[in-house]
This record gives structure tokens, sequence and C-alpha cells, in this order.
């Protein structure tokens, strides 16, 4: 590699890493680096795009922020925190790419994530795959009674929708209603049969949130209240997230 | 290596021991303590035990076997191991089903299930606290692989390689006791990680027995072994500890691999463990190993904290003891001192140092006692036996059933009174108890026997006993002689008696032509001059003479410069941030106002003469060169050693580069003015072709020095360029600190070393880093030079004294484990720099050691020398030389006036080499000399041989 030195040195600049230090707690604990390697050693994204989490954390303390803010990688960590549960310094590394990720213009971050936020945005239900209200009740009713009809045991089996004062209101990864409705049922049938208090919602009832992925605060935050809302509304005691 | 220290321990006159107890309160001040015990049941009476074993032979119970970490069983009678003092077995009640059979099977009825709790209390004038800790359970971490058979800790591998182990010194592995082709090595498991278990301190003791841990694996392979240590810096800090790494790392192929691994995976068909890490450059490897060891840390466990806080001492958030850093062995409680790694991280040299260092300082607290509570030894006025006949007495040991289960002890017995002056035999159930020594004192007296045979176990346990036993009643002591029957034959043929019979009576027939030939010895008595010298006036050697004056012994220091501190004078504050030069004041003034301490300045060695206890030497002193002799009973070389001036990086050549020493200077004169960057540079003169070995202090000074830019101006950058970070025991929260404070670490290889160069904007640093495997071109207002330590010089010194140095010019100890203060030489002994790098705190710990090792002659008015000495006909000597060459401790001498070869009795270690090197046999070592041995040879070939 005979690339040109990087060069650094002589009066302190701020850099990236500063910024997102002053936004967590204990600084995040970025400073703290011992380069061991646990956390490459664990990520699932170690080698895409020539790129691991030390060597990440490494260019951002060094100050290479052109960088940092730049490469793909980011988007492809998943977020799991494997590099964090390890790290003998317990180092937020994922804290450090998801600023990275919110550093991109908007309209430059990848385009599913992207488009998926944006789908989510545009009505109550929440869903990436844009689904209706309407649509997502017929589903949950059409495959409940399919359910009791077909297999008698769970003939008295419930998957209510808007029903108030439940004590979960269970939310539903958008996938499954559009493509995988059978995914549903196991579910249903664990809470059938432990005998919970629980009901579907038709606004605010996708799981995913993926403005929260493409790290736009600003909309995975809107998000976030449209779903509490309908929590709130139908007067469920708890909100209970499968994602 | 430890066995003979559990000995001495164990029959000293002055140390009681009481096993099986706890504190329960310690009250009073210093000088008069009371300390309330719990004394827990051993349902064995230790006196009467003689430790044969039948009882746990006989037991029908098994129990987790704590002491191999829980890989083999042991019975519910037991001791923990073959060398455990005192000799005694024990009884688990825990898994005791109580069936009797134990007692049943004790001849010496020292079995007592009835034995109860007590409660019982001592006074003591001082209290040294020495709990020690524990490997750290990796049990709560779920991602190294802990709950896989083949997965084992450092402790539990340790026990594997034990030849008194689990799987009796065989390299295996726990689940099928397969020998395994492949083992790796994890570093810092419960050590350096504040995420996983809290502990952020470097444990000290890892990196070195992990590499000692693979070497003694590759010994006891039999085929290649495969060893790769997984770490993220080797800290092999010690003295001689980088030539082992490097002998480990280059000759013996041992691989160190600079990465932590995040999860280990066992194939369940084979056992064995895929382990993934990714390399420096980012690239993910896999490997699989036959075996994974766990390198844990150590720990202070609960229990002993909860002691501390009974004791009313302050422990730290790791709950290490409190100490200040010029008092490294005082606890927050005067009175109560600290040793070992409840101090702090440490390894062996450091504990048994610490050890002595609170020896010194619990006996500085006693000085106007000494001696008052002490039992007296009386001995008999001897019996003059030359020119008598021999009358030997043979005693018959049974060791309870295990020399009498096997071999016929009574037809032994008979066969002896067969031989040649054997005036009196007799068997006993054990030789060695103490009714059978009143026992032994009659017969001598009754039979008239000037000779004594004890035919049971080793000499090296029991002999110094009997020959007590011989000198009680006027024997001389050296009129003794004995065969291990059990230890050399009962054990051994246990399967065959009549061969065990019959090779008993062999070894009993050769002891008894030894006896036979053995002659009166004389151990010369010498008086102890009671005077200390103490060469060297710096932290060392002030504290050492400080040590000596508080004990009351007069010791001159002697100090080549004008004034006294040596190179601490140098220096600013610790890393701790304590004042050295306030410190160096303090100490001054003490030692110049001492009235037991004369301090000559400006003043040279130059002459000596003289052995332990009686020492002459001669100083030169100022410039008018007046001599001066000195008589002295020991001394203690402190001489200490200075920073390496640098030939690297434009030193001297351009005014930006200095030394971390002279950065220290300039931080303190001018503070960071104008500094926007700094960049040090470690290793200088350090772990090079040069100077091999690691010079321990830079790592520590390099961040106290980038934590004190730090303090004064945060915007400073500091880039500490360096091969491995060795920041070790609780250093490593300070190394911790600067990365929080925003210092940047670069590890550079010895290979490929930074290029400084000056520029009008600077100087330019070039390195590779190690992440990005990029250069980096990093702009300096000053380069900081780590440099290393050198001894001073001390090579006309050395050759006057005959003081022994290694090649890097520090002074050898006698033993690097055992005895690491003391000289190969009695009587002398070594402290501080002069010995190796260290830091302030290790010195003055190291100082009081040394003192308190020379008050072990000091206190004594006279010592006796051992009568096994060498000595020469020198008539029919012909000078070779060979003797000469072969002592390993430069004892014969060539007497150019004589021209006589001379071995110095008071100085001989009575080792034998000379004696036995020597091609005209012109030397003998009394008590083995050649008559003496050669008669046992005769005797054994007398029946035909075995």
């Amino acid at each position: 590699m005979a690339e040109e030195a990087i060069k650094i040195g002589g009066k302190k600049k701020s850099i990236f890493l500063d910024k997102v230090k002053e936004l967590l707690p204990e600084g995040g604990n970025l400073n703290l680096c011992l380069t061991c390697g646990a956390c490459s050693s664990g990520c699932p994204a170690t080698g895409l795009e020539d790129m691991d989490p030390r060597k990440f954390l490494r260019m951002a303390a060094l100050g290479m922020d052109d960088e940092v803010t730049s490469t793909p990688w980011v988007w492809m960590c998943t977020m799991c925190t494997r590099c964090m549960y390890v790290c003998p310094m317990k180092i937020n590394i994922p804290q450090l790419v998801f600023n990275a990720r919110a550093s991109w213009p908007r309209e430059d971050r990848p385009k599913g994530i992207l488009g998926s936020c944006d789908m989510a945005l545009r009505n109550d239900t929440c869903s990436a795959m844009g689904t209706s209200e309407e649509d997502f009740q017929f589903v949950v009713e059409d495959v409940l009674e399919e359910y009791q009809e077909t297999q008698p045991e769970f003939k008295e089996m419930k998957a209510d929708v808007n029903r108030e004062g439940a004590q979960f209101y269970l939310n539903q990864n958008s996938r499954e209603p559009v493509t995988e409705p059978d995914e549903m049922v196991p579910l249903w049938k664990i809470l059938d049969l432990v005998g919970a208090d629980w009901t579907y919602g038709t606004k605010g009832w996708a799981a995913e949130n993926y403005c929260l992925f493409l790290a736009d605060n600003e909309n995975w935050e809107k998000i976030v209240r449209i779903k509490a809302k309908a929590v709130d509304d139908l007067k469920a005691k708890v909100w209970l997230n499968t994602e | 290596m430890i066995s003979p220290k559990l000995v001495e321990v164990g029959r000293h006159i002055n140390i009681e021991l009481i096993t099986c107890s706890e504190v329960k309160n310690l009250s009073g001040e210093p000088g008069n303590f009371e300390v309330s015990l719990v004394n827990h049941p051993r349902y064995i009476d230790p006196v009467k035990c003689t430790g044969c074993g039948e009882c746990s032979r006989h037991c029908p119970v098994t129990a987790v076997n704590q002491y191999n970490m829980k890989l083999d069983d042991r019975r519910a009678t037991y001791i923990e191991y073959a060398q455990a003092v005192p000799l005694a077995f024990a009884i688990d009640t825990d898994s005791c089903i109580g069936c009797g059979l134990c007692e049943n099977m004790c001849v010496a009825k020292a079995i007592q299930y009835d034995d109860k709790e007590r409660e019982t209390s001592v006074k003591v004038g001082s209290v040294i606290l020495s709990a020690g800790s524990k490997g750290y359970d990796p049990s709560g971490l779920d991602f190294i692989g802990y709950e896989y058979p083949n997965v084992v800790t450092s402790e539990e591998f340790e026990r594997i390689l034990s030849a008194s182990g689990p799987y009796f010194g065989h390299l295996m592995r726990p689940l099928d006791r397969e020998e395994p082709k492949s083992i790796a090595w994890l570093q810092c498991v419960g050590s350096r990680d504040t995420n996983r278990c809290g502990n952020g301190y470097c444990s000290s003791v890892c990196c070195m027995y992990a590499v000692k841990e693979a070497m003694i694996a590759k010994e006891h392979a039999h085929g290649e072994l495969d060893c790769a240590v997984f770490n993220m810096d080797m800290r092999t800090f010690g003295k001689d500890y980088e030539k082992y790494y490097l002998r480990a790392k280059d000759k013996d192929g041992v691989r160190f691999v600079k990465a932590r691994v995040h999860t280990i995976i066992e194939i369940p068909e084979t056992g064995d463990l895929v382990v993934q890490y990714a390399d420096e450059s980012g690239m993910m490897k896999e490997e699989t190993y036959n075996m994974v060891v766990l390198s844990v840390g150590l720990q202070i466990q609960p229990d002993t904290a909860q002691l501390a806080k009974l004791l009313g001492i302050e422990l730290d958030k790791y709950n290490f003891a409190e100490t200040n850093t010029f008092a490294p062995v005082a606890t927050s409680r005067p009175g109560i001192y600290i040793c070992g790694v409840l101090q702090g991280p440490k390894d062996i040299p450091g504990s048994i140092t610490e050890a002595s260092a609170a020896a010194c300082l619990a006996g500085t607290e006693l000085v106007e006692a000494r001696g008052t509570d002490i039992p007296k030894v009386e001995v008999a006025e001897e019996i003059d036996v030359t020119g008598q006949e021999p009358r030997i007495g043979v005693f018959v040991c049974n060791c309870g059933i295990n020399i009498g289960g096997i071999v016929d002890v009574p037809a032994v017995r008979e066969y002896a009174g067969t031989l040649p002056y054997v005036a009196y035999t007799d068997e006993n159930l054990f030789t060695c108890s103490q009714d059978t020594q009143e026992q032994i004192k009659e017969k001598i007296k009754e039979h008239k026997l000037n000779r004594v045979v004890v035919a049971s176990c080793s000499p090296k346990t029991h002999e110094a006993m009997f020959m007590e036993t011989l000198e009680a009643c006027g024997i001389n002591k050296y009129l003794f002689e004995m065969a291990n029957i059990r230890n050399q034959n009962s054990w051994i043929h246990s399967k065959e008696p009549e061969i065990a019979t019959k090779k008993a009576k062999d070894l009993v027939r050769m002891s008894v032509a030894r006896a036979a030939a053995l002659r009166t010895l004389k151990e010369k008595v010498v008086p102890i001059n009671k005077q200390a010298l103490v060469i060297g006036g710096g932290v060392a050697g002030m504290n050492a003479a400080l040590s000596l004056g508080n004990q009351g012994f007069n010791t001159v220091l002697v100090e080549k410069e004008a004034e006294l501190g040596g190179f601490s004078r140098k220096l600013h504050h610790t890393i701790e941030g304590d004042d050295i030069q306030a410190y160096l004041k303090k100490l001054g003034d003490e030692v110049t106002g001492h009235d037991a301490i004369e301090v000559l300045t400006k003043a040279r060695i130059s002459g000596f003469e003289g052995f332990k206890g009686n020492f002459s030497t001669e100083v030169t002193l100022g410039t008018d060169n007046e001599k001066r002799k000195i008589d002295h009973g020991i001394f203690i070389v402190a001489t200490g050693a200075g920073e390496y001036p640098p030939k690297e990086y434009l030193y001297k050549e351009d005014e930006r580069v200095v030394t971390q020493v002279e950065l220290s200077d300039i931080l303190e004169k001018k503070g960071t003015d104008g500094l926007d960057s700094v960049v040090m540079i470690q290793c200088v003169g350090s772990r090079n072709d040069e100077n091999v070995e690691c010079s321990r202090i830079c790592c520590q000074n390099a961040v106290k020095n980038a934590l004190d830019i730090k303090k004064r101006n945060p915007e400073t950058q500091v880039y500490v360029l360096y091969r491995d970070i060795r920041t070790y025991g609780l250093l490593e929260d300070y190394y911790t600190e600067a990365r929080k404070q925003g210092v940047i670490f670069i590890r550079f290889d010895q290979d490929a070393p930074p290029d400084v160069q000056p520029s009008s904007d600077g100087l330019l640093v070039t390195v590779k880093d190690h992440i990005l495997q990029q250069n980096l071109e990093i702009r300096a207002d000053l380069v900081a030079l780590s440099a290393g330590m050198v001894a001073e010089d001390t090579e006309e010194m050395s050759g006057i004294m005959k003081l022994n140095r290694n090649p890097e010019g520090y002074f050898i100890e006698a033993h690097v484990k055992l005895r690491p203060v003391d000289m190969p030489s009695d009587g002398v002994f070594l402290c501080g720099t002069a010995h190796g790098p260290k830091l302030i705190t290790e010195t003055i710990s190291q100082a009081q050691a040394a003192a308190s090792r020379a008050t072990t002659f000091l206190a004594k008015d006279s010592i006796k020398l051992s009568a096994i000495t060498a000595k020469v006909d020198t008539d029919h000597c012909v000078k070779c030389l060979t003797c000469v060459r072969a002592c390993p401790f430069g004892v014969p001498e060539f007497n150019t006036n004589e021209k006589l070869i001379e071995i110095n009795e008071a100085i001989c270690h009575g080792c034998g080499v000379c004696a036995s090197v020597c091609p005209r046999q012109t030397i003998q070592l009394s008590f083995y000399e050649d008559d003496q041995i050669i008669s046992k040879i005769d005797a054994l070939l007398e029946a035909g041989g075995m």
C-alpha cells in the first residue's frame, strides 16, 4: 500500500469523534480503545469495504473525518452491538456508526432504507410496506377465521383489532401480513395458550422503524410518537414490540 | 522450589504455625496487639499425626480435589499436597461419612472425631497481612467458552502440567485425556477489562506465566506442539524476563498474536475449539486448537476484603490495600504491614521482597523486645568420641505401615544387628515422633552409642531433626547417617515386598558402613561485627541505612557524590503525583540526623577483605584521597542506575529532541508553552540488540509525562509510539486515564522504528500505524525519548568486592525468585536499581527487604558455619586451577605469595563441585569424604550387588 502518509499532529482540531463523544454518556468511552481487536474479531461486517469496527474507530480517533463520514461500511453494520458486548473498555462503536450515518446527506443514504422510512411516513400504520389500515385488518381477520376453522383446538383463538383496554397492544412487522400471513399465527397461539389479553390496532401497528436505521432522528421520533399515541388511544397497558 | 522454604518455616524455632484458623478481632495498638482467633477443627491432631497417609489411603469417600482445581478427586481424609506444612492430615467433614475406618487405621492415634471449634488469642507487637489473591473466575463471561471441557484456566493448566497434578504431569486435555497438538492462550481474562469484570488493573504476572506454560507444555509434549498466545501487549518487564520471552518466541517457536479473541466455539464431534480473530490488518482468521488456556488475572477474594475491613485497613476500589508511594508495605492502620498481591498485583520476587520489607518494619516496631520472647535451645556438652571404636545404633522405622506394611522391618532390624560395629538396634512405629526422640537419647546413653543410623525416609526433611537429637545428648551431629527405605524403597517396590526387604537391608548395610567411617566435625563459630555498610546514597541506600539504623544497628552509608539522593535528584513527581524532591529532603534529613548512621560522601571503595560477619572495607574519601578502613558484619549494595544517553532520533543534534527526564524538567519550568504536539518514543536503549532487557519504568514514565501535559493543557496533542505498553499492576489505570485524556498510542515494530526528521515547521515523525497499516506523519514541536535505564559503572567496585554482574551491568542476586535481595555471598545484600530498573516505591520496599535480611545476621552475636566444607591437600595439589574454574561461588583461589590453592571455609558452600572435578583427588569435602563414599559402594557390592 503505497498510499500517502496520513498527516496528523500540530495544533488540535475539533474532529468528528469529539462531537459524537459530547452526545454520549461517558463520551461513549470512544477514547479508550486498546486496539485489541475484540470488536473486529466478532463483527459480522469485518472485512466488508476493507473496514472493521477497530479500523473505523481508529480512523475517527486520528481525525480522518472524511473517510469516517463517507465509508458505505456504516450501512453494513447491523447495530447488533456484539462489538461493545465484549469490548474491555465498553466502547460505544454502534453509536459512532450511527452518528456517522447521520452525517450523510439524506438523499445519499441507501435507497432501501430510505424508501422504507419514507413509505412508513406516508400513513398512520407506519408500515414500511405501505399497507393500509383496512388491508391490515382484513388480513388479520381472514387468517384468524381460516385457523379457527381448520384447527379446532384453536377455535376460540382471538386476534382482536382496535379493542380498547387490553393488557397488551401487540405490533407486527409489516412484511408478514403482506407476504407471509401464516407467520403471524404462532405468536397468536402462544398468546392464546397463556391466556394473554391483547389486541392489534389499525394505527401504528407496524413494528419496524427504518427511520431509526436511516439515522433520520426527526422522523424516527415522529414514527415512535405515532405508535405510542395508538397504544394510548386504545388504553392498552403494555406496548408489546416484537422487533 | 517452595518445598525447602516450607520445611524451614515448619521447623523454625521462632515461628509458631497456627493453621485452620481465622482472625476474628484485633485490638490494641502497635507494640501491643491482641489477636482473637477462631481455630477450626482439623479432626486430626497435627502433633500426633506423622503424615504417613494411611488414613487417607483407607478412606472410602471421594471428594472434589480443590487443590487440583477440581480436575480430580481426593479422599475425605486428606492433605492438600505432599509438601504441606505442617505435614498433618485433616478430615473434610462436609464429605466424611463417619465410617470410622481412618481412626482404626491410624496407628499414631491422631484421629479426633470430637475435635471442636475453639477460640484462642495471641499477643503480638506487629501484624503482617499476606492474605493473597485467587485467580479470576471466568464462569461469568459467556463468550470465551469456559463451559467447554477443553477450555481451562491457567490455574487448571498449572495443575495439569504438575507432576503431582491430576494427570501426573502428562500433557492431556480434560475431555478425552488426549495429548493436545495445539494450545491457545488468551491473555487478560479478568484483567484490563472495565466492561465485563470491572478489573481495570493489569495482573502483572499472566504474560510471564503464559510464556512459561507454553515452554513447559512444549517440553512435556511428545511431538510438535503449536502454542499461540493471544495478547494485547506482552508484559515481560521483570529482570531477565525479556530474554525468556525472546527465547520462547525466536527459539522455541511460541507464536504471539496481537489480538483479543471474540468468541470460542467448540466442535462437538472432536472437542476442538475454533478461535476466530481479526489480525491487525483487519483480516479475519480462523484457527482450530485442541485446547484453550484462559490466562486469568489475580483477584482479591471477598473474604479477604472482609478481613481487611475487620482489621480496619483501607482498600482501594479493586480491594487492594491502600498504601503510600513512599511507604509501600505500611497499611492505613499503624502496626499492620502488608505484602504480596493484597498490596497490589505482583510476581514471586516482588512478593518475597515485600515480605522481607514487611518483616523489617514489623521488627523495627519490636526492637526493644527483640529476643525476649523466643524459646532457648539447650545444647549438651559434646562427648569426645575420637579414638573410640564405632558403636552404632540402628533405628528402623515402620512409618506406620508405610514401610512396615511392605518391608519386613523386624528382619531388617535383625540383619542390622549382624553388621560390623552395630551395638544396638531398634524398630519404631514412627522414628520421627517426639517420644521416639526421647527413646533414642536414652538408648544412646544406655548403650554408649557413638554413631546413629536411622533407616526411614528422606534426609531432606528429617536429617536436621535427628541431628538435633544427637546433639542433645552430646554426640557430634555429623556422626549420623540415614538410609531412605521409604521414598526410595517401600513406595517404589510396594508390589514386591521381598525385593523391598532385600533392598532395605542393602541400604542399611551401606549406611552402617558409612557411619563407621564418619568423623567428628567441628562447626566453626565466628563472631558477627554488628556494624553495617551501605554502598550508595540514593533512595535505596538511604532507606536501607535508615531501616538498619532504626533497628539500632550502626550503619555507615557511603556515597560517591557530594550529595545524597542519587538519580532521584533529577525527578519531580511520581505517577501518583507525590513530590519526590520533598521526599528526598525529608529522607536525607532523617538519614543525616540519625544517631546510628554515619554518612560518608565523595567516598569510593578502594579495598576489601573478609567474609560474612567480618568484612573490612577501605574507603577513599574526598579530593585529598584520605583512606579509611571500615569493619562491618554485612553490607548492602545500592549503587543505582541512570538514564541511557540516547544515540537515536537526532538526540543532541536537534534541541527539540529530549529524554523523558528532560521533558519533565521542561514541564516543571515552562509548562506546555509552545507545545501543540508532542511525540514520545518508547524503548530507546531498551529491548534492542545492545540491551535486550526491558527497562520496566519507561512506559509509566511516558504515561506520567503525557498526563502531566494533558493536565497543563488538554489541547496539546500527545502521541506515544510504543512496542508493548507495560503499565503493569495498578499503573494500568494511568494508561487508561491517558487514553481518556486523548493521548494516542501507536505501536511500531522493532524492525520498522519511527523516523524523525527536522523541518522548519517542527519535527516530522513518520511511523506506520499498526491498525491502518498506513504511514502517519506526525508534526511535533517536541519529541521525548523514553530512554531506558543503565546500571551505574560499577566495574571497579565489583572487581574489588568480588560481586558478580549480569551482561547489562546489574548485580546478580542469589536466586531470581526465592532470594531476590540476597547476593550469592553470605552477608551481602542488594537493593534498588543496582539490581535492575524499578520504580521508587519498589526500590523502597527492596531497600527495607535488604535491611531485613541483613538483620538476620546482625541480630546474632555469632554464627556457626557448616562443617561441610572443602579442604585441599596442598602437598599433592598440582595447582591445575580446575577447582578455581569449576566453583560456582568463586571460592577457591590461587595464593600467589604462598603458591597454594586456598579454600576459605567461611565462604565455602559445601556443594562438592571442586572435590568431584579435582583430577588428583586432592580436595575432600568433609562429611562426604572419599573413604566415606567408597565404604558405601563397597558395602553395596559386598553381597554381590542387588
